[in-house]
């Protein structure tokens, strides 16, 4: 162990006056994660801004513009502006700036107690299709109520045989517009478990950076083959399995050492919000330990540091890319969400989810933390039975 | 009976044999070396001598024989006595983003030195191979003969029993050669063990007690400089500098009587002959015959290279190159 430590630290050393090195473990995914946030910051959540001219001033207005469109101030999704005209509210919308316009025309309470077909009328503000997709969709969905409203008023008065007073006309509607929906939707709050975009691109930039400072250790024996160092320690009083658990090791500790900047920095620079230390902590190691095995076992059947760094990139890419580093899988179609799973990016970035939101704690990322270390393990274990023949006397 | 003589045997090599594929680059070489003996293993390149060396250091798996320090036998998985092997291989083998005490502190650490013990040996080391006023700085700003003393230097750091030297001045300027061959010199007067390969004449006969002449895989002779001579017989060498086809010459004269062998290196021929009196005119005239000028003409005691060609029908420095 005194010899594996020796050569970690050498490693270490060596690694620490490599420029590069510090460039992929810590750099690059830090000014990466601070690029992306600031770049996609404000597009977290959806904010509009809308106008609404109510010509009407009945009872069904004012319910459509306080309890439906007022529903969206509430839920601090947008702001609402009263004016008074039409073309007030056009000219809003005109300006810029203004999503879209509700205009409820003159009548519009009456018309509905009538039974009479009525038209609200969005407009909305060129370039802004989601802010006008929702005030459509509020819109339609007040249709939808008035419409069934109207059915029951048109029940009753068939029953009734004749033409309803208009004070058991009014009491019907009141009825009608009482009465709970069929079909209710249930906020399930799936938004608390996923992480902030600070978070989400400080994660995956440090996973997807991990596999190149993990595979450093080992790459390095090609690279002490080739400057005869190799040759050198091991006619010394070393085994070849202590000079791997010592590139191992280096390559560990490295990664450690790196992974704590990056939490650290990025929560510091952009408020990233990583979770429980402990329960990060053991995420991190989990993910080191499944960046190291795999990264073994894809050297272990290099022949060059070339060949052996260029294999490693590949892989780290392409599992970086199907395990959502680039774009989270909770936007992307369900297969690319199964494929995740095979990852370790995948497990390392739902391990850190599931420690967020309500009523999380670490525990919820513990299963992701044992399969992290079981991919490591495994692919680690093969990786270093073939590496043996890198550091074997022939 | 000399003092080394009756030293203690510190290295033994018996029979050891190493093919790759339908090659065989030794084929059974055996070697005994003492404490405070140099042994020289002199050949041209792909002799053995490297392969013979990392067989010896537990570096290379052999095929057949066996290797014991100090009676102990040594492969590649017997770790601990290796500690009393150095290892300085033919190639560089120094970290060239470390400084030179970084290097050599590092690989006193893998053999064991620490504290007091590793500061003061890295120190003398440095003093030795002449880098104490460039120790701190990196190896890779050093020129090339700066490294190559490094390169040693780590090889005697932890004072082994047995120094092995593969070759170590080749690429060397002849300044850092001397020095070198001084430094080697020295360790051998302190009682180390030394095998030494070269395919450099001049080298052998400087530092070896004794030395093996190896030549496709196989130890042709050995024993000391004047045994190695004297299995020369009464023969004179005869060496000739010409301008014109040397390999024509070296034909025409090897087969005129009295011309035990012949062989070139670059404008020069080397010729062994039964009595260089009485041969010579009839030497120079069929050279002349061959189309060539003779330029020069010398009679020299025959040394190491004479024996080389003696033993294997070819000059030692043409064979190498």
């Amino acid at each position: 162990m005194r010899v594996a430590l020796l050569i970690a630290l050498k490693d270490l050393k060596q690694r620490l006056r490599d420029r590069s090195a510090l460039l992929v473990s810590v750099v690059a995914p830090l000014g990466l994660a601070l690029i992306f946030s600031s770049l996609l910051a404000g597009t977290t959540g959806f904010h509009a801004e809308y106008v609404v001219a109510d010509l009407d001033g009945g009872g069904l207005a004012r319910v459509l513009r306080q309890d439906v469109i007022g529903s969206l101030v509430e839920a601090d999704i947008a702001v609402v502006t009263d004016v008074a005209t039409e073309s007030e509210a056009r000219a809003a919308v005109e300006a810029g700036g203004t999503s879209a316009a509700f205009i409820i025309p003159a009548g519009f309470t009456l018309a509905i107690q009538s039974g009479q077909p009525v038209t609200i009328e969005i407009v909305g503000a060129k370039g802004s299709d989601l802010g006008t997709e929702i005030a459509r969709s509020l819109a339609q969905r007040f249709g939808d109520g008035v419409v069934a409203i109207q059915l029951s008023v048109a029940t009753v008065a068939n029953l009734a045989d004749g033409p309803l007073d208009p004070a058991d006309q009014g009491r019907i509607v009141g009825v009608a517009a009482a009465a709970p929906p069929p079909i209710a939707l249930v906020d399930v709050e799936a938004s608390l478990r996923q992480l902030s975009l600070p978070t989400y691109f400080s994660a995956s930039m440090a996973i997807l950076f991990l596999f190149f400072s993990a595979q450093i250790g080992l790459v390095s024996l090609f690279e002490e083959r080739r400057q005869g160092t190799l040759g050198r320690i091991l006619a010394g009083p070393v085994r070849p399995s202590t000079i791997l658990l010592g590139k191992i090791l280096g390559g560990f500790t490295l990664s450690v050492a790196a992974m704590t900047i990056l939490v650290i920095a990025t929560t510091a620079l952009i408020g990233a919000d990583w979770g429980p230390p402990v329960g990060v902590a053991a995420m991190v190691v989990g993910g080191i330990v499944a960046a190291i095995g795999i990264s073994s076992l894809v050297v272990s059947f290099a022949r060059t540091a070339e060949s052996a760094g260029a294999a490693s990139s590949a892989v780290a890419i392409t599992l970086g890319i199907l395990g959502g580093t680039f774009t989270p899988t909770s936007q992307a179609p369900e297969l690319m969400s199964t494929l995740a799973l095979a990852t370790p990016h995948g497990w390392f970035m739902r391990g850190l989810g599931d420690m967020h939101g309500t009523g999380a704690s670490i525990a919820d990322g513990l299963p992701a933390v044992l399969v992290l270390l079981a991919m490591g393990l495994v692919t680690g274990g093969i990786g270093m039975l073939r590496a043996r023949r890198l550091v074997t006397p022939r | 009976m000399s003092e080394v003589a009756q030293s203690p045997v510190v290295l033994a090599a018996r029979d050891l044999r190493k093919s790759y594929g339908t090659i065989e680059a030794v084929r059974g070489v055996s070697i005994e070396i003492r404490e405070g003996e140099t042994y020289g293993l002199l050949g041209p390149n792909g002799a053995g001598k490297t392969t013979t060396i990392a067989m010896v250091c537990g570096l290379l798996a052999r095929d057949t024989g066996e290797v014991t320090l100090d009676g102990t036998p040594i492969d590649v998985g017997a770790v601990a006595a290796k500690a009393g092997i150095g290892y300085v291989p033919q190639e560089l083998a120094i970290y060239p983003d470390l400084t030179a005490r970084e290097n050599l502190a590092f690989f006193g650490r893998l053999y064991g030195l620490g504290g007091a013990r590793l500061k003061s040996r890295v120190a003398e080391v440095l003093a030795l191979i002449g880098l104490a006023g460039r120790a701190n700085d990196r190896t890779d700003t050093y020129s090339g003969g700066m490294q190559r003393r490094l390169n040693i230097g780590i090889g005697l750091l932890h004072q082994p029993r047995l120094l092995l030297l593969d070759e170590p001045t080749v690429g060397v300027d002849p300044q850092s050669r001397n020095a070198i061959l001084e430094s080697i010199a020295a360790l051998g007067r302190h009682g180390m063990a030394i095998l030494y390969t070269t395919h450099y004449m001049e080298e052998a006969e400087r530092l070896c007690d004794r030395v093996g002449i190896i030549d496709g895989g196989l130890i042709r002779a050995e024993g000391t400089q004047q045994e190695l001579v004297a299995l020369m017989g009464s023969k004179d060498q005869v060496r000739l500098t010409i301008t014109g086809d040397a390999a024509a010459a070296v034909e025409a004269v090897a087969a005129l009587d009295g011309v035990a062998s012949a062989g070139a290196k670059g404008a020069e021929l080397e010729i062994l002959v039964e009595d260089a009196r009485g041969v010579l005119p009839r030497l120079l005239d069929t050279v002349e015959r061959a189309g060539a000028i003779v330029r020069g003409v010398d009679v020299v005691r025959p040394d190491l290279e004479a024996v080389f060609l003696h033993l294997t029908g070819r000059a030692l420095r043409d064979s190498a190159e």
